[in-house]
């Protein structure tokens, strides 16, 4: 019998993209379980491929974006995360998930700050794959759209010279190809040095399927073709995490 | 003991004041918002700070400012404001259930109150009673300004 590998999504108070998260990832080929985080315990992630943290609002935002998800994720499992990473895991984090990834250390140096819009931005965005043999990224094109809905989306670091840095290194997996937040060098997503850990606030999993693009002008891709960009992030993400343990 | 800790953005720009009311000033003007936090305790001041820092501050778009007087100069006006004492200040609740799940944490909490400020740049000191109409609810939140000195 074919075992298909496991994936979990840890939900907070206020995650609110847990189930469509998981339909792209089961679509993909993932057996998925929603873990909430009052259930969460170290040994939850035992025989897991894949921990996402999903999109949201978790705790309301209070404080800043992810703070409060990082706080308790710690004093519920610890270094829990940072094994699981070290043994071979992977971890994705979209939007608010991006946003705990980076308070929990797990993504280079990095906060998600207000859009310098100062507006919560809901819109179509074009990124460049610049890590195209990221686990995650390794069959979608060089440039394609996801959308973002978020306030809190402007990546910066105590220093701009140590984002700049993440274009050289390869840390900026993903970048809008225009300013569109105020995130230093226009970066979307970050990956860590492992390639294993990955964040970005657009959200692939509202474009599994082509027909999910809802700006009517769009003329992108192929009519035919059934799936859209989102799709193919966690299809890369499937086959990575089957080649690792074939 | 009583300690007050005062957070602001480093890379937040001063936004529109306008942004903040239903009718624009007659002039120009800019704010900008910060969160302060006033706190009771008895035990480990280095405890407590140690917890301020790793909970409430981030260090990579954020600094910290302690003590009564305001974090930001060269204001206006500042209009502090926060949910009155009884109304459910989900914020504040957040943070003490995360305080009550710490094993050892050096001292004890014994109260927190939670105010945002925010500091108008520009703009006349009577126009404050316009910001309190437009942002704050009498509802749920009392409030004070503290005019330029």
């Amino acid at each position: 019998m074919e075992e298909r590998p496991c994936a979990v999504l840890l939900k907070f108070p206020g995650t609110n993209c847990d189930s469509e998260t998981a339909r792209a990832l089961e679509t993909v080929g993932f057996v998925t379980e929603v873990i909430p985080i009052s259930a969460l315990k170290p040994e939850s992630l035992v025989g897991v491929s894949l921990v996402v943290l999903s999109g949201g609002f978790s705790y309301g935002d209070y404080v800043m974006a992810g703070r409060l998800a990082k706080l308790v994720t710690e004093q519920k499992i610890g270094e829990t995360l940072k094994e699981f990473r070290d043994n071979g895991g992977y971890l994705l984090g979209i939007c608010n998930g991006f946003q705990i990834l980076t308070q929990l250390g797990l993504l280079p140096e990095g906060s998600l700050v207000e859009n310098t819009s100062g507006r919560y931005q809901c819109q179509w965005v074009t990124l460049e794959n610049r890590a195209p043999d990221s686990p995650f990224l390794s069959q979608l094109p060089e440039s394609f759209e996801f959308p973002i809905a978020h306030a809190e989306g402007r990546l910066v670091t105590s220093e701009a010279s140590i984002a700049a840095g993440y274009r050289e290194s390869g840390a900026a997996a993903l970048t809008y190809t225009e300013d569109v937040n105020g995130s230093f060098e226009q970066i979307a997503g970050l990956q860590d040095e492992s390639g294993r850990v990955f964040g970005l606030m657009p959200h692939p999993e509202r474009f599994l399927r082509r027909r999910d693009h809802y700006d009517p002008d769009w003329s992108g891709g192929n009519e035919d073709e059934e799936w859209g960009s989102g799709y193919y992030l966690f299809r890369s993400l499937f086959e990575s995490v089957t080649s690792d343990e074939e | 003991m009583r300690e007050i800790f005062e957070i602001s953005d480093r890379y937040i720009e001063p936004g529109d004041a306008n942004g903040l009311l239903y009718e624009p000033l007659d002039g120009g003007a800019t704010y900008r918002a910060t969160r302060r936090y006033e706190i009771e305790f008895e035990g480990d001041k280095k405890a407590l700070e140690t917890f301020i820092e790793k909970t409430l501050l981030d260090p990579i778009s954020q600094e910290m400012h302690e003590g009564e007087d305001p974090a930001l100069s060269d204001f206006t006006f500042v209009l502090e404001y926060g949910m009155k004492p009884g109304a459910l200040d989900l914020e504040k609740e957040a943070i003490l259930t995360y305080y009550k799940g710490i094993e050892e944490p050096g001292f004890e909490l014994k109260e927190l109150k939670i105010r945002q400020r925010v500091y108008l740049f520009g703009g006349k000191g009577d126009d404050s009673d316009r910001f309190i109409r437009d942002i704050c609810n009498a509802a749920i939140h009392n409030w004070s300004v503290i005019q330029a000195g």
